[in-house]
């Protein structure tokens, strides 16, 4: 079993509660099974006796996690509760035990599997994920924006990258839709890979070298909060539009717990002279409704209301803060489940509106029509 | 073996399991109610030794047959009041991260996980008190004090894992508590839902004649006496200072001279820490690198900062008469720094591990003694036991200690480690109380020490007796514990 890689973790969170504060979903179930302690006594069990890999409760919990690693990132020794979930989802797609609601979005990510390069020229590819492509088209058009400013030009990739097979447990057909974006790549030539999407990032820096389909080295894999920065300092944008409404910064799981880039899009903000304010109570806990799950939003929409409403709750003021976040999901999940409007924009979009080039270029129909919206909303 | 679905006690096949289900659903809501496998499990283990070893050896712990989520004071009457109707023993859980297994559904019954009851409702800075439900997560409580200006000061190395609800009922302590006290110093008022199902509140002040003090009677009361339901504590502003100081001294008796003198100077310290000789070689080195023979002191205090600095140079005077190394204030800092990595693992001990917190209190005329007692017990008729202590929480008469025993390889079979494990208590609080200790200082009783409260409390024990059978007729409240009558 690929859980009994993780024993360390299983001994170490089993009679642990030091960031049972910091789980996302327990947080919002208040159930005990919803911490690394929980899901890691369960874990024990299915290990001293396989039958209970069949237990549908157990298996449940396992898919009712959020991964967001906020738990591992806080814990003194950084013990891999998160890993240990997705080993023990490999084992139990493994036995074909997994609930069929996600056997059916296992199907569904198959059958959409594939990858698109568009025409163009460039040194840069800039995909474009699942999220961004079909419910948040405005995030990609303001970063097209943003690097038309700076003179810079791209091909677009899209497609899925394997990141939500992976993270729901099927690892070989994951590795087979990996090795299509990884050869795609491969063959534009292209030597910088960009994506607003820090699910896909972690996918293309830490899983795809695990899967064995690692890009090649030089390829240079960015955020497009890093990407924005290094234009930025390299004098190939100017912040303008020394606009005075202050954001409030929801942290990715995936930049901040998995990659520690979580302090890129600070700087940026920073450095184009935005205002910024912190967001609920504490810098620790996830405020990225359920991101580290990758397709929580089919996979427990019921959790993911809860976990967008508790979000609403720590806002100071829900209806009038501007919430910047810099995952395409999350701005899906924020603007869709949670019961109070939010104010959700992403960061492409919000430095779109500052950087001094675009200023007459700006009035895209998105942009414009979100800029109404706020516009109304404030009125 | 037994496997996990052997140990429904109200069986899913008995109609009386969906009765009583339904009727919990109408009051919480489906969502609310639980008896699905992973939450039994959750709430079959707290942090208690002997749970965690039986599940550690393969064997299933007794879990509750409900698990009830109530969201506020009144849904918590309300499966009061089903409780009593079919007599079913009610247990409230708050985090689970008790030691003394005081959450433990050890009949089944019913779990009333408090953890809903999260909101903070009123921060009165005029007054500085905050009002919150119990079930919120101490970090959490902590947090939204601190976004409003203030602290809560209360500091808990499971400030993380528990609720406010659980340190109430077990009058919990935190790092900062020879300053800013325990929780039951910090506590002015309660709301109580009583086993019977009726909503109380006590005095609003915790000062007051009028009458004995119904506050104090229910804090400690571990889920015996009721269930609380909110709290107002007092908060305090964020000091200008906190600065901290540590010392070597060549054994903990001078160490411990030196931590009295301070507190009976009067000086106000918001911490005083003295470990023993074996703790400080053992924890100390590995947890902040202090490779040093001798036993550690640190000491701190908070508040405006040139008070601060008198009160750390007369503390610091008084430690360097006791002919001390100075460590410097870096030394302290780290502690401080460090004060919560001692509980997470690898820091921590762990199974296979056996260990338990043997934590008292008693007066500096006696502490001493006590610890001795203590070690001497544990040492002398448990060779394979390593007994390490430190003294935490200081008060103007004496302090606290939190002594440990640890065997590396306790028996393979359940039942002959729970066995070696119960003697040691047995024997080694039946000690302290000889010398003027008590059973325990913060963790409460619980499961785990009920049978020698009658030997704590001698007669006075019928009135703790009478106060539970007159409010939980029917003795649904937690049975079991604290001492109080099983079923
Ligand atoms: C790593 C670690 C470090 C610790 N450090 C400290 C420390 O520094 N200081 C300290 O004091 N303790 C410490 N503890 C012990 C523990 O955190 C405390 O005893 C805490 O008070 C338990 O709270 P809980 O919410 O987890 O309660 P639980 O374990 O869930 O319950 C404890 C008892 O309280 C009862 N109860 C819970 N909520 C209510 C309620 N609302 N009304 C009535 N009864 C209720 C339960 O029935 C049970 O009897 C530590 C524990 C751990 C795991
Ligand atoms: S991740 Fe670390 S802090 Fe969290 S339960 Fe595991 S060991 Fe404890």
């Amino acid at each position: 079993m690929n859980m009994l890689k993780y024993k360390d973790v299983i001994n170490a969170c089993r009679f642990c509660f030091m960031c049972r504060h910091l789980d996302t979903v327990g947080n919002v179930t208040f159930k005990e099974a919803d911490t690394p302690r929980g899901r890691a006594l369960i874990l024990d069990k299915i290990c001293m006796y396989r039958k209970n890999l069949k237990n549908p409760d157990f298996v449940d919990t396992i898919y009712k996690c959020a991964l967001s690693a906020a738990c591992r990132h806080h814990c003194v020794s950084h013990y891999d509760e998160t890993g240990l979930v997705l080993a023990a989802r490999r084992d139990i797609t493994a036995a074909g035990f997994e609930p069929e609601k996600v056997r059916q979005l296992a199907t569904e990510l198959k059958a959409n599997a594939g990858v698109e390069l568009a025409g163009g020229s460039g040194e840069i590819i800039y995909y474009v994920d699942s999220y961004s492509a079909a419910k948040q088209p405005e995030i990609a058009e303001a970063f097209r924006l943003v690097l038309a400013a700076a003179g810079v030009s791209c091909r677009i990739l899209t497609g899925d990258s394997g990141k939500a097979l992976l993270t729901l447990g099927y690892r070989d057909p994951a590795k087979a839709v990996a090795v299509k974006l990884r050869d795609a790549v491969a063959e534009s030539g292209c030597n910088i890979l960009v994506t607003s999407c820090p699910a896909s990032l972690d996918a293309f820096k830490n899983d795809y070298p695990e899967l064995g389909v690692a890009f090649d080295a030089d390829i240079r894999i960015l955020h497009t909060a890093e990407f924005m920065l290094e234009l930025l300092e390299h004098g190939k944008l100017k912040a303008g539009h020394n606009k005075k409404d202050k954001v409030c910064y929801l942290a990715s799981d995936f930049l901040k717990n998995y990659n520690q880039l979580g302090e890129i899009p600070l700087k940026l903000l920073q450095k184009i002279g935005a205002q910024t304010a912190e967001f609920g109570t504490n810098r620790e806990e996830s405020y990225a409704a359920g991101e580290g799950a990758v397709v929580y939003d089919r996979l427990q929409p019921k959790i993911l209301k809860l976990l967008c409403n508790r979000i609403a709750s720590l806002a100071d003021s829900p209806a009038t803060d501007i919430l910047l976040t810099v995952s395409p999901y999350t701005k899906y999940a924020l603007a869709t489940f949670s019961e109070k409007k939010l104010n959700v924009i992403s960061l492409e979009e919000f430095v779109a509106e500052r950087i001094t080039t675009l200023a007459p270029r700006l009035k895209t129909t998105a942009i414009r029509a979100r800029q109404r919206k706020r516009r109304a909303r404030n009125a | 073996m037994a496997n996990y679905e052997e140990i429904m006690m109200i069986s899913k096949d008995n109609y009386m399991y969906a009765m009583i289900r339904s009727e919990l659903a109408w009051v919480l809501g489906e969502e609310n109610v639980s008896s699905d496998d992973s939450e039994r499990l959750g709430h079959s283990i707290d942090y208690y030794w002997i749970p965690e070893m039986w599940h550690d050896r393969g064997k299933t712990p007794p879990a509750p047959d409900f698990i009830v989520h109530p969201g506020s004071a009144g849904e918590v009457a309300g499966v009061l009041q089903i409780a009593n109707k079919h007599k079913i023993p009610v247990i409230p859980w708050g985090g689970g991260s008790g030691s003394q297994g005081g959450a433990l559904p050890i009949y089944g019954g019913i779990a009333l996980d408090t953890k809903r009851m999260n909101h903070v409702l009123n921060i009165d800075v005029k007054s500085l008190t905050v009002t919150a439900e119990t079930g919120i997560n101490t970090q959490h409580l902590e947090w939204a004090v601190q976004k409003a200006g203030y602290s809560t000061m209360h500091f808990p190395a499971s400030i993380a894992c528990a609720t406010l609800g659980g340190f109430l009922a077990h009058r919990g302590t935190g790092v900062l508590s020879t300053k800013y006290g325990k929780i039951e110093d910090m506590t002015m008022a309660l709301e109580v839902v009583t086993p019977t199902g009726e909503i109380i509140n006590t005095l609003p002040v915790p000062r007051h004649a009028s009458g004995p003090d119904l506050t104090q009677m229910f804090l400690g009361s571990e889920g015996t006496l009721g269930v609380m339901t909110k709290a107002t504590l007092k908060i305090h502003p964020v000091p200008e200072a906190r600065k901290f100081h540590a010392f070597l001294f060549k054994d903990m008796h001078a160490a411990l001279a030196a931590g009295a003198k301070i507190m009976t100077s009067r000086l106000r310290p918001c911490v005083i820490r003295v470990y023993d000789e074996a703790e400080t070689a053992k924890l100390i080195k590995r947890v902040l690198g202090i490779d040093k023979k001798g036993a550690y002191l640190v000491c701190g205090f908070d508040g405006p900062l040139k008070m601060v600095e008198l009160e750390i140079q007369l503390a610091c005077a008084i430690c360097r008469r006791e002919n001390s190394e100075d460590l410097g204030a870096e030394m302290g800092q780290s502690w401080w720094d460090n004060r919560y990595k001692f509980f997470y693992p690898p820091y921590t001990f762990q199974l296979p591990q056996a260990f338990g917190t043997l934590d008292t209190v008693a007066t500096f005329a006696n502490i001493e003694n006590v610890y001795w007692a203590m070690k001497k017990t544990v040492a002398g008729n448990f060779p394979q036991a390593t007994f390490i202590g430190h003294f935490s929480h200081w008060y103007e008469w004496g302090c606290m200690l939190y002594a440990r025993f640890i065997i590396d390889a306790p028996p393979e079979d359940p039942l002959a480690a729970a066995a070696l494990y119960n003697k040691i208590w047995d024997m080694a609080i039946r000690a302290a109380i000889k010398e003027g200790g008590v059973i325990n200082e913060h963790h409460g009783v619980g499961l785990k020490l009920g049978r020698m409260m009658k030997d704590l409390y001698g007669p006075a024990f019928k009135v703790l007796a009478g106060i539970k059978a007159s409010l939980d007729p029917n003795n649904i409240m937690n049975p079991g514990k604290m001492g109080f009558e099983g079923i």
